[in-house]
């Protein structure tokens, strides 16, 4: 069955890629095979087809097969990526093993199995958080361990609650104890807790930063690309699961996009403060996943189709950004410990990419982020002029954190500009030391940022096919219709 | 498990836990049983015990092995004189701290308060088709969560977590074995003790990374680095 060999295939790739780890150059080359032979097997899959195995259905229609060929490539890209930026040891065995859990999530519909498979591959995202390179001279980081602890918690504690809801969900009727508390607002409340904590909701969002901060960029990556994402269809699935929930809840509906417009606010004003520019990134991704929250929880096919285009948008310019950082992070032959400010001169791709990266969480015309924040703003615009007027100042915030970060790190005056000296009596030219010659940009990992550049500009100036695919998938949905 | 700090203590407890939990379960027969000898129990139950087993197994080697050291030999001498001050001051804290009763004054409260909750709360919101397994599932998450709460070291912690998970593990098999349509399925019971597994494993690989970094898995250590 072609399911199973998407789910079970990357599985024993990761074993055998774990034993040849040592070997990283094979093992990076093995991943990207076993990467290319999802994306074929993907790409044959029929779509709504369902398929019963052990009791459980496995399906796959266009909107996740259109995320899994996205999620196969983001790993793909990763694994491209891990030839020259700084990686663990374990870091492409574990990445293949969360793809197939990935996988395995966006096949099966079951709320249950969904909840309990993000809350593994929680603890498989543990594992790389704290890996080191191979046969490394350095200790672990107490700060990594102290993320990975914070990580492991508040993905185990939503879990919890996801599981606590679903179980519900499956008792509920409507009409049932009346006079008292709806059972649905509880378990609205507990989905809305459990996803706040997976999508990094303030004030649930300190596993994010810390992660940003502390871990590997490649590691990061992966983690929020990968894991944040499926959590959001993992949301759409429940909804489509448990329709009756959103009945009469306008209340508690209401209060989840509040809640998502005060989380977009606060990151786009933590990112304007004076941090690293690790922090900085961190609360840009912040004040997006707050943006696409706002987009799911006004349940209306333009909010819907405004919150996968930008889940879509952020996957792309989130692991643009992440791969630019680790690059503008490399030695790079002058004194380290110093905050430079030179960064684009130093590192041109990478400094772009950065660029990039940041115009497109923020949605600034003409890369990836534009169309999806347009479809939110209009989404806000049919719940009232207050609502947009808070994620447009949020969005005017992200983008002066942008500015004053570009000033203060990528745009200024090269500082490697030696003035020469004047010869001394008797000095010739051979007497003076060679010109110290910087090593440039590896270049796979710079033709890598180039082509993510280039896709983010792609879907930014030709988003109709993509929002064809993404619209039709939405008005498909049940609950839509329903609604 | 929310009082004591001792892992001698608290990893028993939580073996006793899980044979609790199976106890409970081939007791209340949410699942008709299957099985001919030890009086007639379900498979369930056996692998509830089994995970059991299985996750103190973990959590008990892993404390066991904790004074070993892994790796030295690709460190640096900055390296090992790091491990060095740490093994010292760890020493030095450990040498310095009498026993203080204040120290046990919260979590007992904390416990006091789980059992209130537990108890009433099955009257006030019930949710399991008996009181006995809201009771159950009730004091399991709150003490897990208390536990949490009030931990000091990096397992305590794991601990909690462990029993939240319990907690729902009772809650997912009292109440969806009572709808007709649908119901139990194989695919979540395994994936909810692989669940425990990983997370013990998890938990393990953890403290042995913290303990070997900083001699110690007390969190104020973690935090003041």
């Amino acid at each position: 069955m072609l399911y199973l060999l998407l789910v079970l295939f990357p599985i024993s790739m990761a074993a055998s890629t774990f034993v040849l780890r040592k070997n990283s150059e094979l093992v990076i080359f093995m991943a990207l095979g076993s990467v290319l032979a999802e994306m074929l097997i993907a790409a044959q899959i029929p779509l709504d087809n369902p398929s019963l195995f052990l009791g459980v259905t496995l399906t796959l229609n266009t909107l996740n097969r259109m995320f899994m060929l996205l999620f196969l490539a983001i790993g793909g890209f990763a694994f491209v990526g891990a030839w020259n930026l700084p990686h663990g040891e374990s870091f492409v065995p574990i990445g293949l093993l969360l793809l197939s859990q990935v996988c395995a999530v966006l096949l099966l519909q079951n709320p249950f199995i969904s909840t309990l498979l993000l809350a593994l591959s929680g603890l498989t995202a543990v594992l790389v958080m704290v890996d080191l390179p191979a046969n490394t001279s350095r200790l672990v980081g107490t700060q990594a361990i102290a993320a990975a602890l914070k990580y492991m918690v508040m993905m185990v504690v939503a879990a919890i609650l996801m599981y606590i809801a679903f179980v519900l969900a499956t008792i509920f009727r409507i009409g049932e104890l009346p006079g008292r508390i709806p059972l649905s607002r509880f378990i609205l409340a507990l989905l809305g807790a459990s996803f706040s904590l997976r999508l990094a909701i303030i004030p649930f969002h300190a596993w994010l930063s810390d992660l940003v901060e502390h871990a590997e960029p490649l590691v990061a990556a992966l983690v929020i690309t990968l894991l944040n994402m499926s959590s959001l269809l993992v949301l759409l699935v429940s909804f489509q699961t448990f329709p009756t929930l959103l009945t009469d809840n306008g209340g508690p509906l209401r209060m989840m996009r509040y809640g998502a417009m005060i989380s977009a606010l606060i990151g786009a004003g933590l990112a304007l403060g004076p941090g690293s520019l690790r922090r900085t990134i961190a609360y840009l991704i912040l004040y997006d996943c707050g943006m696409v929250f706002y987009g799911l929880s006004s349940v209306s096919s333009i909010g819907l189709a405004g919150a996968v285009f930008g889940a879509l948008n952020q996957t792309l310019a989130v692991l643009l950004i992440l791969v630019s950082l680790a690059l503008v992070e490399r030695p790079d032959g002058r004194t380290p410990g110093i905050a430079r400010r030179d960064l684009l001169r130093r590192w041109p791709v990478a400094g772009t990419g950065l660029l990039a990266g940041g115009l497109a969480l923020v949605g600034i015309p003409p890369l990836s982020g534009a169309m999806g924040r347009l479809l939110i703003y209009q989404a806000a615009a049919e719940n009232g002029w207050p609502e947009l007027l808070v994620l447009l100042a949020a969005t005017v915030l992200a983008l002066l954190a942008l500015i004053r970060t570009a000033n203060e790190r990528l745009l200024g005056s090269g500082e490697d500009e030696v003035v020469p000296e004047p010869l001394m009596l008797g000095e010739t030219e051979l007497d003076r030391p060679a010109p110290r010659q910087l090593a440039p940009e590896p270049r796979s990992t710079a033709a890598l940022t180039l082509i993510l550049m280039l896709i983010c500009l792609t879907v930014g100036l030709y988003p109709g096919p993509l929002l064809t695919t993404i619209d039709g998938a939405i008005r498909e949905l049940a609950f839509i219709r329903a609604l | 498990m929310l009082l004591f700090r001792d892992w001698r203590l608290t990893i028993p407890a939580l073996l006793l836990n899980y044979i609790a939990l199976a106890l409970f379960l081939a007791e209340q027969q949410f699942i008709a049983s299957d099985m001919d000898f030890f009086g007639g129990m379900s498979t369930l139950v056996m692998v509830k015990m089994i995970t059991g087993l299985a996750v103190t197994s973990i959590l008990s080697i892993t404390a066991l092995t904790f004074s070993r050291e892994y790796g030295l030999e690709n460190l640096d001498e900055f390296g090992l004189a790091e491990l060095r001050r740490a093994a010292r001051t760890a020493q030095r804290r450990q040498a310095s701290q009498p026993f203080h009763l204040n120290d046990y004054i919260m979590p007992f409260w904390a416990g006091v308060l789980a059992l209130f909750a537990s108890t009433t709360l099955p009257y006030i919101y019930a949710i399991a088709p008996t009181p006995a397994a809201d009771f159950a599932w009730y004091w399991l998450v709150f003490t897990g969560v208390l536990t949490i709460a009030t931990a000091s070291d990096l397992l305590k912690i794991g601990l909690g977590l462990l029993l939240c998970t319990s907690g729902i593990d009772i809650l997912y098999t009292a109440v969806v074995s009572t709808v007709k349509e649908g119901g139990l399925n194989v695919i979540p019971l395994v994936l909810l003790s692989q669940f425990h597994i990983l997370l013990s494993l998890a938990i393990a690989y953890l403290c042995g990374l913290l303990y070997g970094r900083l001699k110690t898995l007390e969190l104020n250590e973690l935090y003041k680095q």
